[in-house]
């Protein structure tokens, strides 16, 4: 999974530039879902809530900072970290700022009663 | 109601995690398994969730102009990372947020952000934002 980190690098572009990022960002994750590469990706609104403790006390706001705050994510379906990195390195946001998460998908922990791939792809295709 | 408290793609729950089980006995770690496993089950059934997973600890974070600083993952055991994600098939923040405070990870200590699915990229709501801005300013 890639996890798109900070929501405050594209602050500082001019808007012709955030328009290029933005659809070279979307020409990326097209291709990659042609290829087959990833399988499911959506942008996340800044806006968030927290929840916490025993009895699911909520704050306003996601937990981090907007330079740590996800942004989006892309689901990829690929053997080895190595490609994940790969794809990862062509973000085109990372000249502007941007990081990019690899996190590799559990698929057999105890403390992950949510495997249900098939669904998640079924939803997103 | 507002953009912000309806999403029609749905909400995202981020489990943060700073591996929160570690110090629970057998017995406890399998009563919150089994917990969980009800919780989502429960949660799928009623058309409410359509997908999760959970994430490794280890991992890599790139950036850098050309994505040429790479620094490899695992991530120290007590820094918080996001150890897990559960996607929600409903409309509205009250329902994920009150969807997430079920959650029986809670209880141990677990945190849960429930964050929107939106269409446009940050960068499209920004150019829409500054756009907004020109209008207003020329009339």
């Amino acid at each position: 999974m890639l996890l798109f980190v900070g929501m405050d690098w594209h602050k500082g572009l001019s808007p012709e530039q955030m328009q290029k990022v933005s659809e070279e960002w979307m020409e990326w994750f097209k291709h990659l879902t042609e290829e087959g590469k990833a399988v499911a990706g959506h942008p996340l609104g800044f806006e968030g809530r927290g929840i916490s403790g025993r009895n699911g006390h909520v704050t306003d706001g996601p937990f981090a900072e907007a330079k740590e705050v996800v942004g989006g994510y892309f689901l990829l379906d690929v053997p080895t970290m190595d490609e994940a990195v790969a794809i990862a390195r062509q973000c085109p946001g990372l000249p502007c700022g941007a990081k990019v998460e690899v996190r590799p998908v559990l698929l057999n922990c105890p403390l992950n009663p949510a495997n249900k791939i098939e669904e998640t792809l079924a939803v997103t295709k | 109601m507002n953009a912000v408290e309806m999403s029609k793609n749905g909400y995202l729950l981020l489990f943060h995690s700073n591996n929160w089980w570690q110090d629970l006995g057998r017995e406890n770690l399998e009563k919150i398994v089994a917990q969980n496993n009800a919780w989502i089950e429960r949660l799928m059934t009623a058309g409410k969730a359509k997908g999760g997973q959970a994430l490794t600890r280890t991992g890599a974070m790139v950036s850098g102009k050309n994505g040429q600083i790479i620094s490899d993952g695992p991530f120290a055991e007590s820094k918080e990372v996001i150890g897990g994600y559960l996607l929600l098939n409903v409309e509205t923040f009250a329902e994920a947020t009150a969807v997430a405070r079920t959650s029986p990870s809670l209880a141990y200590g677990a945190k849960v952000e429930v964050r929107p699915l939106t269409d446009a990229c940050p960068l499209d709501a920004r150019l829409q934002e500054l756009a907004r801005a020109d209008e207003i300013a020329v009339a």
